[in-house]
């Protein structure tokens, strides 16, 4: 490890018209080394190796490669130069043999352009043999597991004979059994020679398997320190920008009668697969019920179950008495406000006007914002409304007849909420209502959904972020594989059991002494 | 709104530009070719008139095709709702006699029934079994097609004719000429205001807007979508229809064969350069119906073929449509260059 492999020189990457999502950026890679890049989401990691990688194209800044300036205009020319991306998901042909996917695009062939399946499948062996790869060339991809998946797209770019390799993520798709094996063989790959980059926000791998991590936050780096001179709190720290809150502000409050619950809602999803077994929950006024999970174990489900846009083939949702399980979409937003994880996809229109997306709901549920019985927009009404929502959550924006893009991701989260919050109702459903939030926003929206509960409103917080459900929540669910796990007041848990929880659903034996 | 007009303005400009360069290379002389197209469109009531009154196709299809797309649902059922309504029309026109009071209403309504009838069929055909009604509006038109032609080529053919064609409607059903105009230009205008207001100042619009641009958000919101999308394939395909009225009733007083013409894919065609919007569809569509007709007069004139509007429609589509995107891509990639040198220093 003497001189830098790769050098990335002042880079600056503005997404049009005015996303600023790299700032300057400087960093270094050595040879052979496992160099991890962490930091939140939205904070530029996955940008930075795009730009190196050919996908994304810099405003400016210099890249050098082995001390000579390269630029890569697309991912051709980075393999060429032995620079490789394994992405997050996996681009293979489930139809193919794991020979022939790795040889795709880059076939050995004989006379007449005909491949040469027997050397394609022998140096495919061997290179599974040189770096111990564990794999079967013959078995299709399709019979093979996520993980052997990955070593698949890993092999395709060393056959390439890459002797950079960047991983986005590679550990989101693993299961915790898988990822030691990963590890390993990363760590043979950097010992024979390859530069391993690797975007995380998991701390505790970052410092398991990196020489050196670069921590970035809101499109900048904030500093390279070695693995083994730092802590997980010290790089929680640099990530966030502040020390990290996991205490919680709230004032305490006796939770009153119950408003909202499901009981043993089960859903089924096309291919007959049960996706929700059983799911009972109930949610009090004055309380915030957490439902804690590893993205995909029912989240969605149950929110579409929730919002009626899936239909559950057993069980009840009742609010306030109410039996809504197979009630209309418009009559149960007259009982729930719901703030979606996706802005552009379900929480927004975004090609529309903040004042048409701000009247969404109201104009079906309150006669203020029609004339004529329903049939007129009430135009003046809802550009009050609209400056009432202004005022109220603090949101920056200038005319209610700008697209409501034009927003930054702080105020269009304000704006939903405060269209959601207004409608009144007595149960809130947010979905991961601060992803992809700054810092500032997310302390902004913790703050409005504790005055909610202090106004006796019964709040659902679906979260995969344990900190926020620490900070705010009264009560913490688990879901796991569609199930309700564990049902833990935020007073007798704490963030291993809940992790442990998500990740394994069941407790963690001898929790209380071991640890 | 600004950005569209001269985006608009500038890429009819180009279009023209590039039409006249391809006439220099055949040895034609642009000037006084464009000179003839626009003399017989717009110079002296005449032309002026009959450019109104060929506009009101291609404007009402044009506007049925902006509603259908602005609101999600991809209506491509233009020319057989268009043959449907006039079918419906002439109908009318053969069997009723009634004062021109209440039978030009009645006409109206009945070409409105035909195409709303057809294009509602499709809207059935999503509802029951899932069809899309992209496929399934592409399909009837060819039905509509044959079904009509067979109806004025057996039932309703008029015997003293030698090519397929129906007798005339009852003139109590002709639209009213005043001086040079024909009215059918006011139904269309008295149209295209009810669509307007419907579109943007009422709830129901205010729902088809919303679901056209994302249908999961106005799902959630509350809007009954699926009730919204049968409405919307209902005024949609109406508006189609009335234009094939229109068409029987200002022009021929019959329907015969070949009567649709192209007007319903041209209407396609303005939504599509107008983005969908209504105010960019009137205007579009009066240009190229300007375009339409002056083209004859151009033939007379000088000796560019008539077709050449055609080569000249399709320049202005494909520049209008890519100079579009191109505009916002370059303001925007502009924006984050300054912003980009902001940071460098």
């Amino acid at each position: 490890m003497t001189k830098p492999i790769i050098e990335m020189k002042n880079i600056i990457k503005v997404f049009p018209p005015n996303v600023v999502a790299l700032d300057s950026v400087s960093a270094d890679f050595m040879q052979g080394e496992i160099h991890a890049i962490v930091g939140e989401n939205g904070a530029g990691k996955s940008t930075l190796m795009k730009v190196l990688y050919g996908l994304e194209h810099a405003n400016s800044g210099e890249i050098f490669f082995q001390e000579v300036k390269i630029e890569n205009k697309n991912a051709g020319e980075a393999i060429a130069r032995g620079i490789g991306m394994v992405h997050q998901e996996i681009l293979l042909i489930p139809e193919y043999t794991v020979w022939e996917n790795i040889i795709l695009g880059e076939e050995p062939t004989g006379l007449f352009g005909k491949i040469d399946q027997h050397a394609a499948r022998e140096q495919v062996k061997s290179r599974i043999d040189e770096f111990q790869f564990n794999l079967d060339p013959d078995s299709k991809v399709e019979d093979i597991s996520v993980a052997a998946r990955q070593k698949v797209e890993i092999l395709k770019l060393l056959y390439r004979n890459v002797s950079v390799l960047i991983l986005d993520e590679p550990t989101a798709v693993l299961t915790p059994q898988e990822i030691p094996q990963l590890f390993l063989e990363l760590r043979r790959l950097a010992k024979n020679g390859k530069t391993i980059l690797f975007i995380s926000h998991h701390l505790e791998e970052v410092l398991e398997l990196s020489d050196r991590i670069t921590v970035m936050r809101k499109g900048a780096k904030i500093a390279t320190v070695d693995a083994a001179n730092t802590s997980k709190d010290s790089l929680a720290q640099m990530m966030v920008g502040r020390e990290v809150l996991f205490s919680s502000q709230r004032i305490e409050q006796i939770p009153g009668e119950v408003v909202f619950n499901t009981e043993n809602l089960s859903f089924r999803d096309a291919n007959l697969r049960i996706r929700l077994e059983n799911v009972s929950l109930s949610v009090r006024a004055g309380e915030i019920v957490g439902i804690a999970g590893v993205e995909g174990n029912g989240q969605l489900e149950l929110v579409n179950c929730m919002m009626g846009m899936s239909k559950p083939f057993q069980g009840k949702i009742v609010v306030n008495n109410c039996d809504l399980t197979h009630a209309e979409i418009l009559e149960r937003r007259r009982f729930i406000s719901f703030v979606s994880q996706d802005r552009s996809k379900m929480g927004a229109s975004i090609k529309d006007s903040i004042l048409d997306n701000v009247r969404m709901t109201h104009h079906r549920l309150n006669p203020k914002f029609t004339h004529w019985k329903g049939l007129l927009l009430n135009d003046v009404y809802a550009r009050k409304f609209t400056a009432q929502i202004e005022k109220a959550f603090a949101v920056v924006m200038g005319s209610a007849d700008n697209e409501f893009r034009s927003l930054s991701g702080g105020n269009q989260q304000k704006v939903i909420l405060g269209r959601e919050l207004l409608l009144d109702t007595p149960f809130i459903l947010l979905d991961q209502p601060t992803r992809g939030l700054d810092v500032g926003s997310i302390e902004y929206v913790h703050e409005t959904i504790l005055k909610m509960r202090g106004q006796n409103r019964a709040i659902l917080l679906i979260s995969a972020d344990l900190e926020e459900l620490f900070r705010i929540a009264d009560r913490i669910l688990v879901i796991f594989r569609g199930k309700i796990v564990a049902d833990l007041p935020v007073a007798q848990t704490n963030i291993e059991q809940i992790g442990y929880l998500m990740l394994e659903g069941r407790e963690k034996i001898n929790a209380a002494k071991t640890d | 709104m600004q950005r569209k007009l001269i985006s608009g303005i500038a890429g009819i400009l180009i279009a023209l530009f590039i039409g006249a360069i391809i006439m220099i290379a055949q040895g034609f002389n642009p000037l006084t070719t464009y000179g003839a197209l626009f003399n017989y469109s717009l110079i002296g009531l005449f032309p002026l008139a009959t450019t109104l009154r060929n506009s009101v196709p291609l404007i009402l299809t044009g506007l049925s095709a902006s509603v259908a797309f602005a609101s999600g649902p991809v209506n491509l059922g233009q020319p057989g709702q268009l043959l449907m309504g006039a079918l419906f029309a002439t109908i009318g026109g053969l069997y009723l006699d009634l004062p021109p009071v209440l039978m030009i209403p009645l006409l109206l309504l009945l070409a409105m029934i035909g195409g709303a009838m057809w294009s509602g069929l499709a809207a059935l055909m999503r509802r029951w079994f899932n069809m899309d009604e992209f496929i399934t509006t592409l399909m009837l038109n060819m039905i509509a097609d044959f079904l009509t032609y067979w109806a004025i080529s057996y039932p309703i053919f008029d015997k003293t004719a030698f090519s397929p064609m129906t007798p005339q409607i009852s003139t109590n059903g002709w639209l009213p000429v005043i001086g040079e105009f024909n009215t059918n230009v006011i139904v269309m205008l008295v149209a295209f205001g009810v669509i307007y207001f419907v579109f943007s100042r009422w709830t129901a619009g205010y729902e088809w807007r919303i679901t056209g641009q994302n249908s999961i958000f106005a799902r959630l919101g509350g809007c009954k979508i699926d009730k919204n999308y049968v409405t919307v394939m209902l005024v949609t395909g109406a508006l189609a229809g009335l234009a094939g009225g229109l068409v029987v009733m200002a022009g021929p007083h019959r329907f015969l064969k070949g009567l649709g013409a192209n007007y319903a894919w041209d209407g396609v065609m303005i939504a599509v350069v107008a983005n969908n919007g209504l105010i960019g569809t009137l205007l579009y569509g009066l240009f190229f119906s300007s375009l339409q007709t002056g083209a004859l007069g151009m033939e007379l004139i000088t000796a560019v073929p008539s077709e050449f509007i055609q080569v000249l429609q399709a320049v202005i589509v494909l520049v209008v449509v890519a100079g579009r995107g191109t505009l916002d891509i370059l303001i925007n990639k502009t924006i984050s260059r300054r912003k980009a040198r902001e940071h460098a220093t």
